[in-house]
């Protein structure tokens, strides 16, 4: 038993004496859900709105109608209009100042009402690429929907735009009566497309008590852990080969110690590497994502064990391998196909169905649907012995096929 | 002690060592010399138990190490001809290591880390990282980790390859050191001078076969005072030969055309009457080299070749 703990503390010291290869191992997965997040998440940017200059030389009851839309619902997160004059907008849109310029000329809305043709000119800026866009899509939109209003309103609409008699303040009562009744008849008899019946729908997911609902960035960060511990198993399981070339294993093996304890010895150093680092980052997560505390003791003991079956596994393969770089190649070659599949770089939640169902027979999709489970409080005590179990019984036969390929072959091949 | 009695390995149909045996005893120095190839690492690997005989015995202190492995490992202490060290430790974390290899810890280990440190003559850069010392510091600690644990048996293969002069003046004197504090040292070398005056008793070994065992005063005899002498030139063989067998105590060990090799007692003395001998043979002499009686003679009279080819 000494010798294991010596092995493992003598690991753990070189380790720490190279920290740059822990940090890259680590940090890498880290910085990666650092640029998800901004990517995919975050509000705190504003929000692009496309700048329209206005020169309205009809102020007509149409024209008026017109600008009057884009003051209407989601148009005003998205376009913010400035009424100038002719000169003004014609100066400005060329000096860059704004995405567009719309020319609304004299006769537009009385064009509107007799069904003439008109022309509105939309000078968009050339340096913009989306927000001209915007507004061109925008102005379509309003033009059609100008041109079925005048189809389906045109008569009232005339009225209102002749406005009152000379001498008069007001429409005359039997009039405005007229329209009315024009305007109600038209939406009663649009009313069976106009206004379905009203089904409120709310949607949600029921929470027991003491779980915790993900987050975006909760839903990302279980895989990008896993995708650090990965990354430090396949740097951990090189050093076999680091101690056969520096002739320390073949040291090891002339000595009474067993290779079985020097092996023993490395697991258990990065065990406790794996151990820290998830402490590490189940805090921050729980400060983050407000995952429970009382949660991560066991979060912490299945991700080590994760971190150690892999270590182990890529191990073997590396005790296999013909070099360094063989076994080097080979286990990147499995890492990254697995870190694909296997709900790291793309949760299975935002995966195809298929390739979710695949990705979770993975060893690490696997693992880290235990992993997010027990982090969400939805692992039963039955399920979670016959993961460890799992976890347990695959990690011995890989650590005994690896340390009988460590005492001969492989020590000196 | 350490007995070796028909010890071979094979490699596939390459066989490495093929039926060495010998027997090294406590409080002395026992060589392995032969050419670079000969088999000599093999054996040091077939006793340390990193490699498996394919037949023969070893036995440490009385242990089989094929059948009691263990045991044999436990009295050995082996200083390969690599270097075997973590370089991002420092020099007493490395001995903390294997000393804990075989079993040893707490104040014990500590005091024996001082101890070897101070043999090594590196107890004052025992803190250092291993990877800022030079090539001799490095082979010192290399050996002294061999020693933490005061073996019994103490395999050393070439550890003085590639070493300054004045490490490998300080690694002989602490190999001399361990034989005369009772350890039975077993040293590799293909270094003659190295075996001259250091080793108690030799074995000489080449492609994996024992040519000549015995103390150095036995090796010497089987020279006896012959002197070596090469000559370069043409040659016709028979003829030569046939010259020179008159000429007494003379004796031809290789004859080529281009390249003659004689043992003889007090070559210079007698170069005038060989090179007539060899004129009337029609050869011609264009280079000759005497060298005087030594384990390289030995080796050169035994095998036809010289130990570093």
């Amino acid at each position: 038993m000494s010798f294991i703990w010596s092995s493992a503390l003598k690991d753990l010291r070189r380790r720490l004496r190279d920290p740059l290869g822990l940090l890259l191992g680590a940090g890498i997965p880290l910085v990666t859900l650092a640029l998800i997040s901004l990517a995919f998440g975050g509000s705190g940017g504003v929000q692009p709105q496309a700048h329209l200059l206005v020169t309205d030389e009809d102020d007509s009851f149409g024209s008026n109608l017109l600008l009057g839309a884009f003051g209407q619902g989601p148009a005003t997160e998205l376009v913010l209009v400035e009424e100038v004059e002719r000169d003004e907008g014609r100066a400005r849109i060329e000096a860059g100042e704004a995405s567009g310029w719309l020319l609304i000329p004299a006769g537009f809305g009385q064009a509107v009402l007799e069904e003439d043709p008109v022309t509105l000119t939309l000078v968009t800026n050339p340096a913009q690429t989306i927000l001209p866009g915007i507004l061109e899509e925008f102005l379509s939109v309003l033009v059609d929907a100008v041109f079925y209003l005048q189809r389906l309103l045109g008569d009232p609409l005339e009225e209102i735009a002749a406005g009152p008699e000379e001498g008069e303040n007001t429409l005359p009562d039997q009039t405005v009566a007229e329209i009315s009744i024009t305007v109600n008849q038209l939406i009663e008899r649009a009313s069976t497309y106009l206004f379905p019946p009203v089904l409120a729908l709310e949607s949600g997911v029921d929470s027991e008590e003491g779980e915790t609902d993900f987050n975006l960035g909760a839903l990302f960060f279980p895989g990008m852990f896993f995708m650090a511990v990965l990354f430090l198993a396949q740097g951990f399981s090189g050093d076999v080969w680091e101690e056969k070339l520096h002739g320390t294993l073949q040291r090891v093996i002339t000595t009474p110690a067993e290779v079985a304890g020097f092996l023993a010895g490395k697991l258990l150093a990065a065990a406790v590497v794996f151990a820290a680092l998830s402490v590490l980052v189940f805090l921050a997560g729980s400060w983050l994502y407000d995952l429970p505390l009382s949660r991560l003791p066991l979060a912490v003991v299945w991700s080590s064990l994760s971190g150690l079956m892999f270590l182990v596994l890529f191990s073997l393969i590396h005790l296999y391998a013909g070099s360094q770089t063989t076994g080097n190649i080979m286990t990147s070659a499995i890492t990254f196909p697995l870190l694909m599949a296997g709900g790291s770089f793309f949760p299975f939640e935002i995966m195809p169905d298929w390739l979710a169902s695949v990705g979770r027979w993975t060893p690490n999709g696997w693992a880290l649907e235990q992993l997010k489970a027990i982090l969400a409080g939805k692992m039963d005590m039955g399920s979670l012995t016959v993961a460890f179990l799992g976890m347990a019984v695959l990690g011995v036969v890989a650590f005994v096929l690896s340390a009988r390929r460590l005492r001969r072959g492989f020590a000196l091949a | 002690m350490i007995e070796v009695d028909g010890l071979r390995k094979e490699y596939g149909s390459l066989t490495a060592v093929d039926g060495v045996s010998f027997i090294a005893e406590g409080s002395a120095i026992f060589g392995l010399l032969g050419p670079n190839g000969a088999g000599k690492s093999t054996t040091i690997g077939c006793i340390s138990g990193l490699l498996q005989p394919t037949a023969g015995r070893v036995r440490v202190m009385g242990h089989d190490v094929t059948t009691e492995g263990r045991q044999a490992r436990a009295c050995l202490g082996v200083v390969p001809q690599e270097l075997a060290l973590y370089e991002d430790l420092s020099a007493a974390e490395n001995l903390l290591y294997w000393g804990s290899a075989y079993g040893m810890k707490g104040g014990e280990l500590r005091r024996r880390i001082d101890e070897v440190l101070e043999l090594a003559g590196l107890l004052d850069r025992a803190k250092e990282p291993v990877k800022r010392f030079s090539g001799g510091m490095k082979r010192r600690l290399n050996f002294a980790c061999g020693i933490v644990h005061r073996p019994q048996v103490l395999l050393l293969d070439e550890p003085t390859v590639g070493v300054d002069p004045q490490s490998r003046v300080r690694l002989l004197d602490l190999v001399r050191e361990q034989a005369a504090a009772g350890t039975c040292v077993l040293y590799t070398t293909h270094y003659m001078e190295e075996a001259e005056t250091l080793c108690d008793r030799l074995a000489v070994i080449d492609h994996g076969k024992v040519i000549a065992l015995g103390s150095l005063a036995e090796l010497r005899a089987m020279i006896g005072e012959r002197d070596v002498l090469r000559l370069a030139g043409t040659f016709q063989p028979e003829a030569v030969i046939e010259a020179l067998r008159p000429l007494e105590s003379l004796e031809v060990v290789q004859a080529d055309e281009d390249a003659l090799l004689l043992t003889l007692e007090q070559a210079s003395r007698r170069l005038p009457e060989i090179f007539s001998a060899l004129t009337g043979a029609g050869a011609e002499v264009r280079e000759t080299t005497m060298t005087q009686p030594s384990l390289e003679s030995l080796f050169i009279k035994i095998t036809g070749r010289e130990l570093r080819e």
